[in-house]
């Protein structure tokens, strides 16, 4: 197989002209060949995105690309140079605070990185030059270098392997780290080099390779079976000489590797939006102003009047200039309503909002005594937007331990249980038998657990003692079959291991047997059975066979089947994964005939796969089916009733696993990704025949799904999520080849259409499952959803390396805590130890998350408009001056002191509802889809708000002053006043918008809110009650006490603020009022349908009274 | 901020090492879980509609007393660029500077004006808030320490400060505020018959803020004031320098003078009231201004036409509420008898 998917791979790509020639040992192969230098990148692995001499200008650089930043730039400059109402200072201080903590944030992460890459680039490795052994840096191996890998080291490059120490020429890999399975695979060396054991001998080859160029297609090129990838470990092979044939970025691991670009989450893109209106209003506003005040100006005696003159160089300075700087000037004026404040509340709230998660001892999980880890606060509010989940299967949904459940012989079924609790009821076997099987038939199956496999054996080093006794540890490429020798061996007969072609097995009476392995017909996926033909001691032989049922059933000339395949059907339905064993007698004049037959298939140079599937074709016949076997892939706890939450949420969760497409599938019906009642549709290999005209084909049943989907579906999609319940469920099954098909099938625009279709299919369904994906193309079909209309936000969750692209790839990424290493937790977002903890994690946290920074978000642009509003009004009183309304102490500490830290403290703790409530209401969780508290309506209804409360601070003052005097003695207010009473009504009535919209009031809101409203009279109070040195204009002096000296500035104060209040107090009570009195009208009219049940028995005035209260 | 949380806190970790397990599970307590103890918000419609109820009814209370208190305000104002006429005629061209020119205007004052009295000049269309205006002045030189405004001279070479005319003098008081000092004076006259005119009595002190006259307003320390202001020159539009503001009274003179210090403080808009003087309840008029026949004898110095402006003399009564406005009472007048109408809404809601 391996070789075919390589040779399709040759052919098929035609785009991708052009291979390399690699020399080994960068020998030229004759003399008389001129070695032609090729020109390869080397071995330096580079993730780090700064060196020391770019990082001040690339970061600052990349700083500025972000749109606030390059705005407050601006705004900085502007205020530097031409002479404005208020200093840099306000606006240069935060922007440097913002820029440096950032830059120093960015410098440590990319020393991190560097440290990382310098770690893999200079670790040792062994070179054969000149026959002899060299100890060489990692980064310098060069394509063509023969390379020296020892037992348990990773391979530094992508390697062909020449030989190993093994006479066979075999070595062991585990690719955990490139596609998350850990088991071990075997390589095989290029056989016309498995004897150059020594480096002196692999210095004499002389050889060329033809290979490929780099491409990163990690599922198509596992395949070459000599081909080891970078990355990979060695394992139970004590060394192998390899040539290197890719190196550093080119390699498949570095090609598969995507770099960990920011995240922005949806909230930020809609502040960027929120920004550019906002941006908008600053402009227009600083242009109106302007051109008022030219127009206004336009008489000579509003431009100079007489009381003041403009300096000489006032007069000479051209005109256009002038009102370009007066526009500037007004810029700088209103900047305040794009507040650098915001930026820093929003990291302060998204850096300290993430410690909720890792504090949460909900996540914490006993096994790997952990909780769960943050490694990124960007994206805490995208946990509450996520509309496409993304779950890789193996160690996520299910626990990645396989165990023996059960199995069958001859339709008897036999459950495993543990042998102490088993002890009185049997004696020769732990064994229940609910009804018993033939004794030999029982053994004969056991035996064949015990031999139809590929498991390799590894004693844990006890050096002394017999290996029988030492613990057994069993290594396969299929943790079925190990799953499946320890379930044989927990009935008492266990798998010893090979010694020199011999297998040995222990028997329940602790006996040696022996069988001579003659041959195994390894596994694959189209037989989808494997196996071996054995000579017992007796000079037997034996074929014993396993494989799915299907594969099996048809093979096998039982009469019995009927039970063993019910039992096989009903194990299937509980989600386990099924295997049926049988078993073939041979003769040895067959014997002769099926080895000389599977000699000469091996041997052959063409087409060797469809000869050695004919010859296995032939022999797997006529067998004699002993029975089957259930494994289960343990579920994880709570998988089931997470993923139904999910659902119930209104999220689509798509499985993408590397699995097969059986397993995948019962484990999803086990999950209960699909139900009972959801039709499948499928789009597999197997649905499209291997066949010249497999587009067509792939094209007709695309067609024919769409029209299904859209015949039941309603055709607007925002239905659809409440629609899911009431309709028929749709899942679909797609695997890799399938998929790759669909993406890039042909160059015309049928591939576009093909895409577009199978996107439409993909939104309809309740439920995907993509089964055989390489991680290259589990980012794929992320990146596809996520440019879906709409755009969509996808979680990825995985816990695999095998995982970490797509991880990478979608806009939340969260890795398992689990036992295929900590690559995707270290790529991640998030990590958390289980499954489970996503439904917390999004229903409960990422809920609130979003909530509260979207109500931040909303607050500050609502009460910088407030703040700012006035100052604009005021200039259609000052003849367009850019007189600030307040004073500059006000201006700055407005956003810094007086209104933050209220809403920080609300951002950080409201649970407007109980966060039990959001973790066991999955529902709630679409309320906030669609980004729903940033969308126009609720921006709209915020800048209406503020509009109407800026107005009425200014002009509710303005009237106020309209008056001889505010106080009794007749002393009369200035301007500072007035703004000072504009300020404290609008400090007050921010502050007292937010306690209004607080629903969880804790100590710390009562704190923060009330004491930054007393900290302002305090600072009011302080500022104005000293004559400040360093100013030099001492505006503020005893104007605050001045002002609350008069009684009418207390009550114009207090009706402001009210007024102001006015429509969200009402908003609020309406709202409350209205859910009360739905809420009582039903429980008026349940109890009014349980009154009229039965007979009234209660006195007339009570009810009466009864009923007017519920008037009121 | 992309980082690695470690939830031990240092505490943890001063723990042994036979406790390393428990280490890492997070802190059970109610801020780290989320679980703080809170109050959440319950509003029950009787609540609600009880407490508009009494919000309205507060607010209609105050509204009406703001009102009556307002309406029993007497407020006269009289303006005054018309009348005189040919005054602003000749104040239009700054040549006629030292032409001084008076003018008078009688009027009747039908109801006595009971209680304290308080005369206010009025201005229309003057911008005391534009932004250079507001910034030409210097506090230290009016506190007296910087009389040659060192500290200003490096930025503002704004007119006002420096005196062009005699290479550069300072100014004192310096700034564009100072030199447009309201100068005209305005006496009020009582015709208790035709033939008898007496000056009403007025008190020119007590009109700004405290704080003014006793901290932000100081003179130079010196002998005497004239002596104090010597190496200044006199703001270009004054026609007499600044230590000659009020000879008769040293405490009301040089930056101590209160018709100064209430220029001074800038108003917000462009038409305003300042304070000019207070009835001295002496004589006849110790239960107010008694109504009968008033003249005010003004001289006209400050030209409000080439700005377009005008000027006016506001004679009013005040209250616990202060002036009269009738703004404050009918909001909350309005605001209280809404109320009730929201009130009726709901429960009909309901």
């Amino acid at each position: 197989m391996f070789r075919r998917s390589f040779n399709r791979f040759c052919a098929g790509e035609e785009k991708r002209v052009g291979t390399r020639t690699v020399f080994v040992g960068n020998h030229p192969v004759s003399e008389t060949e001129a070695y032609i230098a090729q020109r390869f990148c080397d071995n330096r692995i580079v993730s780090s995105k700064y060196t020391l001499w770019n990082f001040l200008p690339k970061n600052l650089f990349e700083q500025f690309r972000r749109i606030a930043n390059f705005y407050f730039l601006i705004i900085f400059l502007v205020q530097v140079t031409v002479d404005t109402p208020t200093s840099p200072v306000t606006s240069g201080l935060p922007l440097f605070f913002v820029i440096t903590v950032t830059a120093i944030k960015q410098g440590y992460e990319d020393w991190l990185r560097h440290r990382a890459d310098n770690e893999v680039n200079k670790s040792t490795v062994y070179i054969i030059e000149n026959a002899k052994r060299v100890r060489k840096e990692s980064e310098k191996i060069k394509v063509g270098d023969v390379v020296e890998v020892q037992a348990d080291e990773t391979f530094p490059c992508d390697l062909i392997l020449l030989s190993s120490c093994t006479s066979d020429g075999t070595c062991y890999v585990t690719t955990a780290s490139l596609d998350g399975e850990s088991n071990c695979k075997t390589h095989y060396a290029v056989r016309d080099t498995i004897a150059l054991c020594t480096a002196e001998s692999i210095d004499t080859l002389r050889a060329a390779i033809e290979c490929e160029q780099p491409q990163p297609d990690l599922y198509k090129s596992l395949g070459p079976e000599n081909l080891l990838l970078k990355g990979a470990t060695l394992k139970n092979t004590k060394k192998i000489y390899g040539v290197a044939v890719y190196t550093g970025m080119e390699t498949k691991m570095a090609l598969n590797y995507q770099g960990k670009s920011q995240k922005r989450s949806a909230v930020e893109k809609s502040i960027n939006a929120f920004l550019i209106v906002y941006l908008f209003i600053l402009l227009a506003k600083a242009a109106v102003c302007t051109t008022l005040k030219y127009v206004w100006q336009s008489t000579p005696y509003n431009d100079e009047p007489w009381y003041n003159q403009k300096t000489q160089k006032e007069r000479e300075t051209l005109k256009v200039l002038k009102m370009f700087t007066d526009f500037l000037s007004f810029m700088v004026l209103f900047n305040f309503i794009i507040p650098v404040s915001m930026y820093v509340t929003v990291e302060m709230q998204k850096f300290l909002g993430s410690f909720f998660i890792s504090w949460d001892k909900d996540f914490y999980d006993e096994e790997i005594n952990e909780g769960a880890l943050v490694n990124t606060s960007d994206l805490n509010e995208e946990l509450g937007q996520v509309d496409y989940i993304f779950t890789d299967k193996t160690g996520t949904l299910t626990e990645n331990s396989m165990e023996f459940i059960e199995c069958c012989i001859d339709g008897h079924k036999y459950k495993g249980v543990a042998p102490e609790t088993d002890g009185l009821s049997q004696t020769d076997g732990p064994l229940t038998y609910f009804d018993k099987a033939d004794k030999n038939r029982e053994e004969l199956f056991l035996r064949a657990l015990c031999l139809c496999h590929t498991v390799e054996v590894k004693t844990s080093d006890a050096v002394d003692g017999p290996p029988e006794s030492a613990e057994l540890t069993y290594m396969s490429s299929s943790p079925d079959e190990i799953a499946l020798v320890k379930g044989a061996k927990k009935y008492g007969f266990t798998f010893v291991g090979i010694r020199n072609g011999h297998m040995r097995v222990e028997n329940q009476r602790k006996e040696i047997e022996v069988y001579e392995l003659l041959h195994t017909l390894n596994f694959d996926s189209v037989r989808r059975r494997m196996s071996v033909i054995v000579k017992t001691q007796a000079g037997d032989i034996l074929l014993f066979c396993k494989g799915a049922d299907s594969a099996v059933f048809p093979r096998v000339q039982n009469h019995e089947i009927e039970l063993t395949k019910a039992h096989v059907e009903r194990n299937a339905m509980d989600g386990y994964r099924t295997l049926c064993v049988a078993f073939k007698e041979i003769s040895p004049d067959d014997y002769e005939r099926i080895n000389r037959q599977l000699i000469e298939a091996k041997m052959a140079l063409q087409d060797r796969e469809e000869k050695m599937e004919k010859v296995f074709d032939d022999i797997e016949t006529n067998m004699n089916l002993i029975g089957a076997t259930a494994v289960e892939d343990k579920l994880q706890d709570q998988a089931a009733e997470t993923i139904e939450a999910l659902h119930a949420a209104g999220l689509k969760v798509w499985v993408l696993t590397g699995d097969k497409m059986e397993t995948a599938k019962s484990t999803c019906y086990a999950c209960r990704l699909f139900q009972t009642s959801t039709e499948l549709l499928e789009l597999t290999t197997k649905t499209i025949e291997e066949s010249e005209r497999k587009e067509d084909r792939l094209h007709e049943l695309l067609i024919e799904y769409r029209k299904k989907l859209l015949h039941d579906f309603p055709k607007s999609t925002r239905s659809l999520k409440k629609a899911w319940t009431e309709h028929q469920e749709y899942g679909l099954i797609i695997d890799g080849s399938t998929l790759s098909l669909i993406l890039n099938s042909s160059q015309d625009s049928s591939s576009n259409n093909y895409k577009s279709i199978f996107l439409q299919i993909c939104m309809k369904c309740t439920a995907v499952l993509c089964c055989r994906m390489a991680p290259l193309q589990k980012a794929q079909i992320v990146r596809m959803v996520k440019n879906l209309k709409g755009s969509p936000i996808t979680l990825s969750i995985g816990d695999g390396a095998n995982d970490v692209s797509m991880i990478l790839e979608s806009h939340v990424g969260i890795g398992i805590k689990g036992k295929e290493g900590r690559q995707a937790a270290r790529n991640s977002d998030y990590a958390v130890p289980k499954f489970k903890h996503l439904k917390k994690l999004l229903l409960a946290h990422g809920h609130l998350y979003y909530v509260r920074i979207a109500h931040l978000v909303q607050y500050f642009f609502y009460k910088n408009l407030c703040f700012i509003l006035p100052q604009f009004l005021y200039q259609f009183f000052c003849g367009f001056s850019q007189q600030p309304l307040y004073d500059a102490a006000y201006l700055t500490m407005y956003n810094i002191c007086f209104t933050s830290l209220p809403i920080l403290a609300y951002s950080l703790l409201e649970q407007h509802i109980n966060i039990d409530t959001l973790a066991s209401d999955p529902r709630l969780y679409m309320k906030i889809s669609d980004n729903a508290m940033l969308q126009l309506g609720p921006f709209l209804y915020w800048t209406f708000l503020a509009a109407f409360e800026g107005t009425v601070f200014f002009f509710g003052t303005y009237f106020l002053f309209q008056t001889s005097s505010l106080e009794e003695n007749a002393k009369v207010y200035g301007n500072w006043t007035f703004g000072t009473i504009v300020f404290t009504v609008l400090v007050f009535t921010v502050t007292l918008k937010l306690a209004l919209d607080t629903r969880f009031w804790t100590w710390i809101n009562h704190f923060v809110i009330w004491g930054s409203l007393a900290f302002y009279v305090f600072f009011s109070f302080f500022w104005g009650g000293i004559i400040w040195p360093f100013l030099k204009q001492q505006r503020m002096y005893f104007v605050f006490a001045q002002m609350l000296s008069s009684v009418s500035t207390w009550l114009a104060i207090v009706l402001l603020i009210f007024i102001s209040l006015f429509p969200e107090i009402l908003l609020i009570v309406l709202k409350n009022v209205r859910r009360r009195s739905a809420r009582r009208n039903l429980s008026c009219k349940r109890a009014s349908d349980s009154l009229s049940a039965r007979p009234s028995v209660r006195p007339l005035l009570l009810r009466t009274f009864s009923d007017e209260s519920n008037i009121l | 901020m992309s980082q690695k949380y470690n939830p031990i806190t240092w505490r943890t970790k001063m723990k042994k090492t036979s406790q390393i397990c428990q280490s890492k599970l997070p802190d059970n307590t109610a801020l780290k879980q989320q679980q703080l103890p809170a109050y959440r918000l319950q509003l029950s419609a009787t609540g609600v509609l009880s407490g508009f109820f009494a919000t309205g009814a507060f607010c209609l209370g105050v509204g009406i007393i703001l009102i009556l208190s307002a309406k029993s305000i007497k407020e006269i104002e009289i303006k005054y660029t018309k009348i005189c006429a040919n005054c602003a005629e000749l104040r239009e061209d700054a040549i006629n500077f030292d032409k001084e020119c008076t003018c008078s205007i009688p009027f009747y004052l039908s109801e006595t004006m009971q209680g304290n009295v308080y005369l206010y000049y009025k201005l229309y269309g003057f911008y005391q808030n534009l932004y250079r205006y507001i910034l030409s002045r210097s506090n230290s030189q009016l506190v007296g320490t910087d009389l040659k405004v060192r500290l200003y001279l490096i930025w503002y070479n704004t007119p006002f400060f420096k005196d062009q005319s005699h290479n550069g003098t300072p100014i004192a008081p310096c700034g564009a505020i100072a030199n447009s000092i309201f100068n005209d004076t305005i006496i009020l006259s009582y015709n208790l018959n035709s033939s008898i005119h007496m000056e009403v009595p007025m008190l020119r002190s007590g009109i700004t803020w405290w704080t003014d006259k006793y901290v932000k307003f100081r003179n130079p320390s010196a002998i005497n004031l004239s002596s104090a202001f010597t190496g200044t020159a006199k703001p270009p539009y004054w026609s007499k320098p600044v230590y000659e503001l009020d000879l008769e009274d040293t405490e009301n003179n040089g930056f101590l003078n209160d018709d100064f210090i209430v220029w001074m403080r800038t108003a917000a808009f462009p038409t305003f009231k300042k304070l000019y003087r207070r009835l001295n309840r002496v004589q006849y008029f110790i239960e107010g201004l008694p109504a009968g026949n008033y003249s005010f004898n003004i001289t006209y110095n400050f030209p409000v036409t080439r700005f377009k402006g005008e000027k006016s003399v506001v004679l009013s009564t005040l209250t616990w509420s202060g002036g009269s406005s009738l703004f404050l009472g009918l909001a909350y007048t309005v605001t209280g008898s809404s109320l009730p109408g929201r009130n009726y809404r709901l429960s009909n809601n309901c």
